[in-house]
């Protein structure tokens, strides 16, 4: 006998299922690909799903134009080392408005430059399904959210339309107009993200490991200042601290921590330790009360 | 805390690749009076590894008799159902302790919302069913053990909640678990165990109670980590559902799927029930490289040593004690759609990975959620559960449920809107009939009739034949759709 599976055995077989069901039952697929960790997860468990063939479709970055640059170039690489299609989409009209994160309110600027843009670019290519990275313990919404979870037309997410799912058993066949956001990783939490990326020793983002950066301190969050567009306010200055992200998404959107772990076993011992959820991190959950919940039903992923 | 300080103990295990022992799926199911949310967020606020935030987010909120936290705002996520305080849907918690994962499931308590507790016990490998001390068994207690037993569940546990409001009383403990041990009797689990607890105070779920000496059994905590773990028991036939085909060049092709029962070896033969084709295995492969040996769980790659031509919808098993090729089956199921069972509408029959018309359906008889008894019915609607015929266009590989449940269990869903109208298992199976016995009236779809016109574009290859079937599927659901009671006939 075979020693019984691990939990991340047992993740990760699931995982697969679902990809392989995903791409049987649905016409055109897209891996929606951010970048961050649990992008990473997600394309080397697509890997592992279609073996020894390559995973059959190609993947869609939505650049808001306020990613990190290290994030740019390590999708680049990504996609180049593995010989896969990637897809880059902004919104055009958005970026010709001038809707930035450091003017106009987040919920404003998420809602054109992230939803709006997912939308043009699912619409525009015709991808029925997408593939997604989230988890239900990131937040309260999303622990209610389907492994396929169905979008009417337009993409509006109907939190009491969803379907049931049971068993193992996944239905794909769409309605007149509808779409789906299908989420291999439903079940796995932060620190099984980690755990896996180790095990698995893949390259993740170096944001994600601690080093001099320089930061601003404000609201009691710490920002990265990744280029010239970051504008101080007054009182502010720049000043050098050993940080790292737990989460990664525009720059001015997204907080670093105070951290020493500088590389995956440090941040692997930091995050089973850790006393406080990753998407404190991300500025734009707390913008409204039920402010995820609200995203959601609007389209965003 | 836990995890991390049993992994340094350990030492010789490397920090960064520590995993857990398995991951237990718990259900957790009851009404609002009876405190489910609190018990939930009890054991998440005593044995988790709950972060800081989320703790503080819970001391700010509103506080409820004697003071302490509302424990159930950990729990209930969507807006709707904080502004109601009811669980609409189920929602899915995660936690550690120092051995394994925890996934808890919520699942609604209301009777209208069956359907949903439906759904949330199927992925659960034991139940915790909540019931209050003062009240004692209810009839929705009833109620939810005979879905849990429908759905395949083999493990519950009552947790007698309130025990501070019914004055921490032995003799009441002992009166609900005689009941709850009668109802438990009626079904099929193999193992039913009665604890007291407080769920607002803490006694019994993951600390000794200090109320309680007379109770000697095990915390709620400590019993769920006594269960095995989901995948831990790989008794039962080999089977695997194919879900796709993989290649590379021209000498690999291989059937992608998940173990769904059993074990399977380099060597082994394996049969598709449908075709009466057989082959042994010549490679396990994985993107890891190949194994030697698969079991229930692992998602893998068969190569065969001989081709025997099947793709997605069949199931690989083993020789012995094969699935049958049914076509007709008795069924036990769920309603879980707002529109009623309709005889005029089509219905696609989802099996772990086929997708077949059915030419047929007959509603026998609803449960009486009050009573349990067994009516004659001919009807049903959301949150029904009934015994059902359903016979088939065509063939599929099935088992009965209890002998494996992942290709015993199906859905129905709606062609046109695709939407899930059912969950249900399989309880009776009859073959296809022989060829020319088939009833008179019935419409037979053969290859012919559609290789002329519809198919004509279509060739041989794998591709062409997967677009045949679904065309097949499609025109055989217009027919059933019109009234005409259809069989497909695809074989050449």
């Amino acid at each position: 006998m075979s020693a019984p599976l691990s939990h991340l055995d047992l993740l990760e077989a699931e995982s697969i299922h679902i990809f392989r069901e995903a791409a049987a039952q649905f016409r055109k697929p897209v891996l929606m690909y951010s970048i961050g960790k649990d992008s990473t997860v997600l394309l080397h468990l697509a890997r592992k799903a279609f073996f020894p063939e390559k995973p059959p479709f190609p993947l869609l970055h939505v650049d808001t134009t306020w990613k990190f640059r290290e994030m740019i170039a390590f999708r680049n690489k990504t996609a180049r080392d593995l010989g896969l299609d990637l897809i880059v989409h902004t919104n055009q009209d958005g970026l010709a408005r001038g809707i930035n994160p450091i003017d106009h309110a987040p919920s404003v600027y998420t809602d054109v430059m992230k939803t709006a843009a997912l939308k043009q670019a699912l619409d525009m290519h015709g991808f029925d399904a997408a593939f997604g990275g989230a988890r239900r313990d990131e937040e309260a919404s999303r622990a209610k959210e389907r492994v396929f979870s169905f979008r009417a037309a337009g993409h509006r997410w109907d939190p009491r339309k969803q379907r049931p799912e049971m068993w193992r058993l996944l239905n794909g066949r769409l309605g007149s107009g509808e779409t789906v956001r299908v989420f291999p990783l439903s079940n796995w939490t932060e620190k099984d993200v980690w755990r896996y990326l180790a095990r698995e020793k893949l390259d993740v983002v170096p944001l994600y490991f601690a080093a001099e950066r320089p930061t601003v301190e404000r609201n009691g969050q710490l920002l990265v200042v990744d280029d010239e567009r970051f504008k101080l306010e007054p009182g502010e200055h720049v000043e050098a601290r050993r940080v790292r992200f737990r989460t990664l998404g525009c720059y001015p959107l997204t907080a670093a921590v105070a951290s020493e772990a500088s590389d995956i076993e440090g941040v692997v011992a930091e995050t089973l330790a850790a006393r406080t959820s990753e998407r404190v991190g991300r500025l734009i959950d707390h913008d409204q009360s039920g402010a995820m919940e609200k995203k959601k039903q609007e389209g965003y992923f | 805390m836990t995890a991390l300080t049993r992994i340094d103990e350990a030492g010789s295990t490397p920090l960064a690749t520590a995993s857990l022992n398995g991951i237990l799926r718990v259900l957790t199911c009851g009404s609002v009076d009876d405190g489910k949310s609190t018990l939930i967020g009890r054991l998440l606020w005593d044995a988790s590894d709950l972060f800081d935030d989320q703790r503080a987010t819970l001391e700010r909120g509103r506080r409820i008799d004697g003071g302490h936290p509302d424990y159930s705002l950990l729990v209930d996520g969507l807006v709707a159902e904080r502004e109601q305080g009811i669980t609409i849907d189920i929602a899915w918690r995660y936690f550690d302790t120092a051995t394994r994962r925890f996934v808890v499931i919520d699942s609604p308590g209301h009777e209208q919302y069956t359907r949903n507790m439906a759904s949330g016990a199927s992925h659960a490998d034991v139940a915790i069913m909540l019931v209050d001390a003062r009240a004692g068994i209810k009839k929705q207690t009833r109620r939810h053990a005979a879905i849990l037993d429908l759905v395949g569940l083999k493990r519950v546990v009552l947790a007698v909640n309130k025990m501070d409001l019914a004055g921490w009383s032995e003799p009441r403990f002992r009166e609900i678990e005689r009941d709850f041990q009668v109802i438990a009797a009626r079904f099929h689990f193999d193992e039913a165990v009665a604890i007291p607890v407080s769920a607002a105070l803490g006694d019994n779920v993951a600390r000794p109670s200090d109320s309680m000496d007379w109770y000697r059994g095990p915390t709620l905590l400590s019993h769920l980590e006594s269960l095995p773990s989901r995948g831990a028991e790989a008794a039962g036939p080999f089977r695997m559902p194919v879900q796709t085909v993989l290649r590379q060049g021209v000498d690999f092709r291989g059937l992608a799927g998940t173990v769904s029962s059993g074990v399977i070896h380099v060597g082994d033969p394996v049969v598709d029930p449908v075709s009466g084709r057989a082959a042994n295995v010549k490679r396990i492969a994985t993107f890891d490289g190949d194994l030697r040996r698969a079991a229930v769980g692992q998602a893998i790659v068969l190569q065969l040593d001989t081709d025997i031509d099947v793709s997605r919808g069949a199931i690989l098993a083993a020789a012995e004690g094969r699935p049958h090729p049914a076509r007709d089956l008795g069924t036990h199921l769920v309603w879980l759609s707002d529109t009623p069972f309709d005889t005029d509408n089509g219905y696609l029959l989802r099996t772990a990975t086929d997708l077949v018309p059915v030419s047929a359906m007959e509603i026998t008889s609803r449960l009486d959620l009050e009573t349990l008894a067994e009516h004659p019915a001919s009807t049903c609607a959301a949150n029904d559960i009934v015994l059902a015929r359903i016979s088939l266009g065509r063939p599929t590989a099935l088992d009965l449920f209890r002998n494996a449940g992942e290709t015993g269990s199906f859905m129905l869903v709606d062609p046109i809107s695709g939407a899930t109208v059912a969950g249900g298992v399989v309880t009776e199976l009859a073959g296809a009939e022989p060829k020319g016995a088939r009833k008179a009236g019935v419409f037979v779809l053969s290859r012919d009739n559609l290789e002329g016109g519809l198919c004509a574009d279509l060739g041989w290859g794998a591709a062409d034949q997967v677009e045949f079937r679904r065309r097949a599927n499609e025109v055989a659901l217009l027919l059933s759709a019109a009234g005409i009671a259809v069989e497909l006939d695809l074989q050449s």
